[in-house]
This record gives C-alpha cells, structure tokens and sequence, in this order.
C-alpha cells in the first residue's frame, strides 16, 4: 500500500469531525428502534450495527483512484473482483470469476465468471460488465487521471494506457493490458501483450474490482478536476453512487462524518453479511481512538498504538494481530556523499541496535528485518548478508572508508504513525544516538507526513530517511520490485544489474524459478546495503468483547461480512 | 553615533545608578525580610543553577541508554533512577535536569529581545508623542489583541520549526507589552515637576528623557521582566508540546518530554509529572520572586 494516502492531507479537520461522528453515531447505537429498521426493509437476516474507526476517512469511494488503506476498506465490503486473496492469507481465490485458464505463451486469459450475480443497481453483472471496467481504466486519459495521485494501481500492475499523457512519457511504457473480449455472457477474455507473473495476483487488488457500467456511466465517475497532484473528483459516483456486487452495499456518506453501509439482502456469495449496518468513522487521534472504543462510542478500530495493547487486553477488549506484511527501514539516498561510500552504508547498517529498537519501541510480534521483504513471502533469503549489531565494525569501515569526520541529514516525519513505525521520532533518537556513538555526525530533520515528507522524499531531497511499506498482494514484486526495480530519486543509485535481475523475475512465469530469482535478488541488494530494513510487525485492530469472526488480513483483505456481533 | 549620544549613554548608565541606587538598596532591604521572595528567589536561583551545572551534575547523558523498557512497560521511579525512564530507556531524571539549560536559554533571549524591541518602541512612543506615538501604540493595540500563545504559534510557524524560531516568537509577543508599560511610565513622568525644571533650565529633550525620565521610568520594567520570564519559560513549553521548538528531537525539552508523554500516561505517568513539575518549578519561582519584588519596587506598598 501506499504510504502517501491522500487521506491524510485532512488529516486535521477529520479529528474534530470524527469525534462528531462518533457522538451521532453513538446516538444511533442506543436508539432502541435501530436495529428494528433492518427488518422491514430487505428479506435478509443481518440485524444491528458495528461502529468502526479508521484513522482517516476515504479519499474516494472507487478502487481505480485510490491507494490508501482507509479507503480501500470501505472498497472491499462493497465491491469484489475477479479474484481475491483468501481469507487471512495471500492466496488467490475464485471471487467473481470461478475459473480461469492461460495459454501457454502466458497473453490469453480465459476467465468462467459468477452466474446470476446482480450489482447493488440491479444491473446484471456479466461478461460485458467486467470488460468495460477494464476498458474503463485502460482509456483512462490526460494528465490528471494518468497520474500517480489517481490511477496509481493500474499504473503499477499495467505500465501504461491506451494513450500515454505526454506528461508520463518517461514513466508510462506499453500497456500490459491488450483487449478484453465478452465470448459469452459468463466468459471473458482478457489478451495481455506480454507475459506477466503478478497479473492474477494483482486482480485481487480493489482497484481492479469490478463496477456497475449503470452507475459508473450515469453518475461520472470518470470526471477528475485539479491536478495531477491532488486530483478532484467532480462526479458523485466515488462520494454517493459506488456500486459493487460485495455484501455491503453503499448507503450514505456524510463527508467528515461518517460513511454507512446496509448488508446486501441479494448477496450472491457464501459468506453473508450477519451485522446490518456498517458505519466507518475517521479519528486521527490513536488516543482519542481507544478513549472512544473505551468508552463504547465504537465497536473497533485499527492502528492499536502498541503501548496500548496489554491494558486493552486487561480490560476485556480483543486484540487481532495481522500477519507480518510490511518492512520498517533506514533509506539511504546513495548518490549524495558519504553515503555514496559502500563502507559508510555498511557502517550505518552495523551501528544500528534493530534489537534493542524492537523491544524498545514495538510490540510483541515484530521480527527483526535483514532485507526487504517479509519472511512470509517467497523468494526471501536465508542467506543475506545481516550487518548483526557490531558497533566496533561500524568504527572499523568508517575509519576504513576514508571519510572524515562523516555527517548525515537524517530526516524523520512527524505527526504520523504507520504500522511499520507506531513512533518514527522514538525511532528516530534511537538510531541517532546509535549513530553518533561509532562517529556520525547527525543532523536532525523533520516535517509533516503529508504532504511535505513524502513529497520530499520523492524529490530524492532526503540523505537519509524514516520509511517503510505494506505490501498489497503476495508478491515480492510488489516489495523489493516497487522500490528498486527502476532508478528513483529517493534511492538515487543507478546499479542496472539490479533493475534488470527484476525484469527478469517479474516476467518470469514459473513461480519455482522466481522463486530462486527474487533471493539471489534479495542478497544482491542487501549487498549494496540501499538502506536498511530493521523491522517486520504485526499490526493490531481492537474490538470490544462480543464482536467475532474478523479476519485480519495480511495485505488488509478483511470482510465485515464474516463478522458476528452480540451485545 | 555622533559624540553627544555617545555621551548621553554614558550620561544614561551613570544616571540609572544614581537615581535608582537608593531605591534599589530600599527594595533590596525589604525583599531580605520576606519569606514569599526568599523562596521564590531561592527558587530562581535553583533552577538557574541546575541549568549552568547540568551537564556535570546529570547522572547520564541526553541519549545514553540507562536501562531496557517496552511500549507496555517503562519502569517509574525507583532508588536507580530517581525518575524513572522514558519510553526510549533514558534517565528522565537527567533529561528533566538538562531540559533547564533549553528553558532558562529560551526564556532569557526571548526576554532580552523582547525587551530590546519593547523598550525601544516604548521610549520613541513616550519621548517623541504626537502621530509617532498613536501610530506605534496603534500597531501594539492590534497586536495585543491577538492571543499572545496564538501569535507566538503563528509567528513560529511562519519561521519555520528551529529554536530561533521559538525564541522570537515569544519576544514578538513580548515586545507589546513592554512597550506600552514603559510609555505610560514615561507619560505619567513627563508632566512631572522635576521634567519641567529640567526643561526650563534649557537641558535638550534627549538628555531630559535618557538622563531623567527613563531612569525614573525602568523599575517596573524590571519588574515585568521577571514576571515575564516566568511566561516566556511557559510558552517555550507550550511550542515545544505543539512541535515547534528545536528540530533536534534528542535534546531535552520540557514541553517536547510532556507532549511525548501523552502516548504514555496509562502505563507511564512519571513522563508527564516530572517535566510538568520542572516546568511549574521555575515558572512559579520567577512569578513569586517577580510580584514581590513589584511589591517591593511600588511605593505604595511601603510599610
């Protein structure tokens, strides 16, 4: 996922707005009425309501615009795609496509669809539907809907459009994409120009779930405004019309309040939704996001500050850990001296107490990093080189290195907290101090998240940084092909031996040769030492005693409709 | 400079004790005798020293790592570490004790500046009257009626995140305050009947004024001065729980340590009660030395 969601450049008006939200909707939740409502309305069982807290509210209720996680969650309850990864795993699962078939050259995909599904419109979903959403994204045109801010997803899976902005001449190549073909009302066929590993995998993702054509032509979901760094959406289909085929189906959102699903009596799949109404809210706040869970005003919330989990836990509330899919890491720009010296990169990688930083700063669960990418995922190295904390090899290659007197600028952001880094300014001190006890020289830099970190680091302005990911889908194409696969700013090394090693591998389509590839891949980079990975965790969502069921989800796949409440 | 305003320094500082000798010796007697200023100076005193001496007198240094802790437990006070640690596993008891250096450097330049800017205002107001004086006090009348907390965030702001930023947006908010005191002072003395004899006997307005009026004009300005340390020493505290003091998150800074507590206070309240404490420590020291003193300084109160 992302780490620069748009969400958060509100970040600030939302804590206020959040807290309103969670007083109306704690009104709701005690009005004795509520979960009558239910009844009368559709033929389905689901009774009462979940009050969930998020950190943010949606950027835009429709997957081909969005990165960021808080939408993405209210994404997955609404609409499904044509795979999707099981529950609490990476695997790949039939969704609405109960089958599919390659040829061997690895260009045609014949995907069986779901018969007799219907949007939350009643439009059929059929063959022809899942090909327009496909054609949808790949004539996605001009400088705003082509940009990384929008269509960020697409781009990363597809490589390019129909017509590639001049803009993005440099960073937009050949589609992926070919064509999409409706042989019958359930059989799609999806041409590819080139074979692709990460393909079926990435169609997990929600930014390839598939839409109504109904709503998506009739509400303009395709009129983006502002620009191509902070893209506007001037239909009402993302804020008032999404419309999906998933358990939930889309009620109201009140911006800055909150955001209201209804369970989708006509639900085709197996799981059906058991819990009513669906309500997310946004606290930016991670205290005032326990305080409300304590206080009852929510049922559950996500980003569960560490300190936080053993008196949660005392106190009766259910804490869920998700699998470790993420990598906490030192970035190194390399090109800007001394860090431009192999022997002064090692030296910061030995110096660093990651240890000593996991117990301190983390919570139980997080594993030491040694490269970057998780264990969990295929392709990881046993055999990388670990720089082990060994302060006195640190002294030994600086001196070795020939720097004088070596000096960092050392940035971290501040008003964030990211699953990877709960407290980037206590991880920040601590690795300073590691630092400047074998001889560095740091001086400290910080700003705001969003949009000033990111964008800084972006720029490739940062010597030294503060980052981290979550992965979206089990690939490690989506790791370590993500940051070094092509010459970026904010690594600032040009080693083409690393990028073509993750050409290879992304094209390769005999999963047990990647997985050989990607860990002498692993080693390769972790022998240029970019940066240094030092954390793994498992992030934590709390709920109170009687909510079940919830699954969480490595790459945050997590369905409210397996989710049972009781009072 | 020209050579009569080199002299009318000269001739202002040998004034200023002249004039003010006894009425300082008065208030210095009457300060001895009184339990309330002895405390609050003893106060001031502490926390000045603590700040000058820290760095030899803390049992650890700002980063060093004194013990191991988790996000779920980090140890209070105990007979090891008086204070307890912080989330990172350092001393918070050295950290609180050289926190006092960055508050007494903050608080003294902001003052400083504060009164630079405050007091040059105030005596181009007083001395020269007419559009001079409405057009300054206007400028401080609207700039008074800001939040004095708000505009100092505002202008720390707009500097951009460093130390300087802080310093001089508490002396911004300061510069008002003592510019309006010492103009009234100096109005209240102009109509004085020394002024007139000084005026008649042909002295130049600018000796009257430096060599007469703002000696006789100052006292309350000291006075201010030390109750006004007292809130610079605050509102650094408050930047700095605002996240706009230093960009070096490694040096100790009460406010900076009191906003980090936050994350804490279920598990690990000591964060928040020592440099709270700290904070009130010097804070109310410098308010009580300060009033009393006032008391001292105004002939009204003379006993």
């Amino acid at each position: 996922m992302r780490p620069n969601s748009g969400a958060g450049r509100r970040y600030l008006a939302l804590g206020a707005s959040g807290i309103v939200a969670l007083s109306l909707a704690a009104c709701g939740g005690d009005d004795p009425e509520t979960p009558g409502t239910g009844e009368t309305e559709g033929g389905g069982t689901a009774t009462g309501e979940l009050v969930f807290a998020g950190s943010a509210e949606p950027v835009v209720i429709d997957g081909a615009w969005v990165s960021d996680g808080e939408s993405i969650r209210v994404i997955r309850q609404i609409f499904e795609g044509l795979v999707t990864t099981e529950a609490g795993g990476t695997d790949i699962q039939p969704a609405l496509a109960t089958e599919w078939t390659t040829t061997d050259d690895g260009l045609e995909w014949t995907f069986s669809l779901q018969d007799g599904v219907t949007f939350h419109d009643d439009t059929p979903f059929n063959a022809e539907a899942v090909c327009f959403n496909f054609d949808r994204w790949y004539n996605f045109e001009g400088p705003i809907a082509q940009s990384a801010s929008s269509s960020y997803y697409y781009q990363t899976v597809f490589g390019g459009f129909a017509e590639n902005d001049a803009a993005y001449a440099e960073s937009l190549g050949e589609s992926l994409y070919e064509s999409c073909e409706a042989t019958d009302d359930t059989t799609a066929v999806i041409t590819l120009t080139r074979p692709s590993s990460t393909f079926l995998t990435a169609l997990s993702l929600p930014a390839f779930s598939i839409a109504s054509p109904t709503a998506l032509e009739e509400f303009g979901a395709d009129d983006v405004g502002g620009d191509g760094e902070a893209p506007t959406f001037d239909g009402t289909y993302g804020y008032e019309h999404p419309t999906g085929t998933g358990p939930y189906a889309f009620t109201e959102w009140e911006r800055g309040v909150r955001v209201v699903l209804t369970a989708n009596a006509d639900y085709w799949g197996e799981n059906q939704p058991s819990v009513e109404t669906l309500i997310f809210v946004a606290i930016a706040d991670g205290p005032a996001r326990r305080t409300a869970l304590e206080t009852g005003e929510i049922d559950g919330y996500d980003l569960v500050d560490p300190a936080d989990a053993t008196a949660l836990e005392d106190a009766g509330f259910t804490l869920l850990q998700r699998p470790a899919f993420n990598v906490g890491y030192i970035g190194f720009n390399s090109s800007i001296p001394p860090l431009d010296n192999p022997d002064v990169r090692k030296a910061v990688a030995y110096a660093v107490n990651k240890e000593n930083l996991l117990s301190t700063k983390y919570p139980e669960g997080a594993q030491v990093a040694t490269q970057f990418q998780p264990p969990e995922l295929f392709g990881w190295s046993d055999s990388v080189e670990e720089y082990a904390y060994d302060p006195a090899m640190a002294e030994q290659l600086l001196a070795d290195s020939g720097v004088a007197n070596p000096t960092i600028e050392f940035w971290y952001p501040t008003d964030v907290s990211r699953p990877y880094m709960p407290d980037p300014e206590g991880n920040f001190e601590l690795i300073k101090a590691d630092l400047e006890a074998v001889g560095f020289t740091v001086n400290s830099q910080s700003a705001p998240w969003n949009p000033d970190y990111l964008a800084a680091n972006q720029a490739g302005t940062q010597q030294m940084y503060l980052l981290g990911w979550t992965g979206d889908f089990g690939d490690p194409d989506n790791f370590i092909g993500t940051f070094f696969q092509t010459q970026q700013a904010q690594w600032g090394f040009n080693e083409p031996e690393i990028f073509d090693a993750l050409d290879a591998a992304e094209a390769e389509t005999d999963e047990d040769t990647r997985v050989g590839l990607y860990a002498e891949i692993n080693q390769m980079i972790m022998e240029f030492v970019p940066g240094v990975p030092y954390v793994h965790t498992q992030p934590a969502i709390a709920f109170r005693a009687g909510i079940d069921g919830y699954e969480p989800s490595p790459v945050n796949n997590e369905d409210f409709a397996l989710v049972t409440v009781t009072e | 400079m020209s050579l009569s305003e080199a002299e009318a320094r000269v001739d202002t500082a040998v004034a200023a004790e002249d004039v003010g000798g006894s009425l300082l010796k008065e208030a210095w007697r009457r300060l001895r005798r009184d339990p309330v200023a002895i405390t609050g100076g003893a106060m001031v005193a502490l926390f000045v020293l603590v700040a000058v001496i820290g760095p030899w007198i803390a049992p650890y240094g700002p980063s060093d790592r004194a013990g191991a802790v988790t996000p779920t437990m980090i140890p209070g006070p105990s007979s090891q570490f008086w204070f307890g640690l912080d989330d990172l596993g350092r001393d918070e008891l050295s950290r609180v004790i050289l926190g006092a250096r960055q508050s007494l450097l903050v608080g003294v330049v902001s003052l400083v500046l504060g009164m630079i800017g405050g007091l040059t205002l105030g005596v181009l107001a007083g001395a020269l009257g007419g559009w001079v004086d409405s057009l300054i006090m206007r400028i401080i009348d609207i700039v008074l009626a800001v939040p004095g907390l708000l505009f100092a965030i505002g202008v720390a702001a707009t500097l951009g995140r460093s130390l300087q930023s802080v310093m001089i947006a508490i002396a911004v908010v300061n510069v008002p305050i003592f510019a309006r005191l010492l103009r009234g002072q100096m109005l209240s003395q102009r109509e004085a009947d020394y002024v007139s004899a000084a005026t008649s006997v042909g002295l130049r307005r600018r000796v009257v004024v430096f060599r007469h009026i703002l000696p006789n004009s100052i006292s309350p300005v000291i006075v201010q001065g030390t109750l006004t340390l007292a809130t610079a020493i605050i509102d650094a505290a408050g930047l700095a729980f605002l996240g706009l003091g230093g960009t070096d998150p490694s040096v100790p800074e009460w406010g900076r340590m009191l906003a980090d507590s936050q994350d804490y206070l279920s598990g690990a309240i000591h964060l928040a009660i020592f440099p709270g404490l700290a904070i009130v420590f010097a804070a109310l020291g410098f308010t009580l030395f300060g009033e009393r003193l006032r008391e001292a300084l105004d002939p009204k109160y003379r006993r």
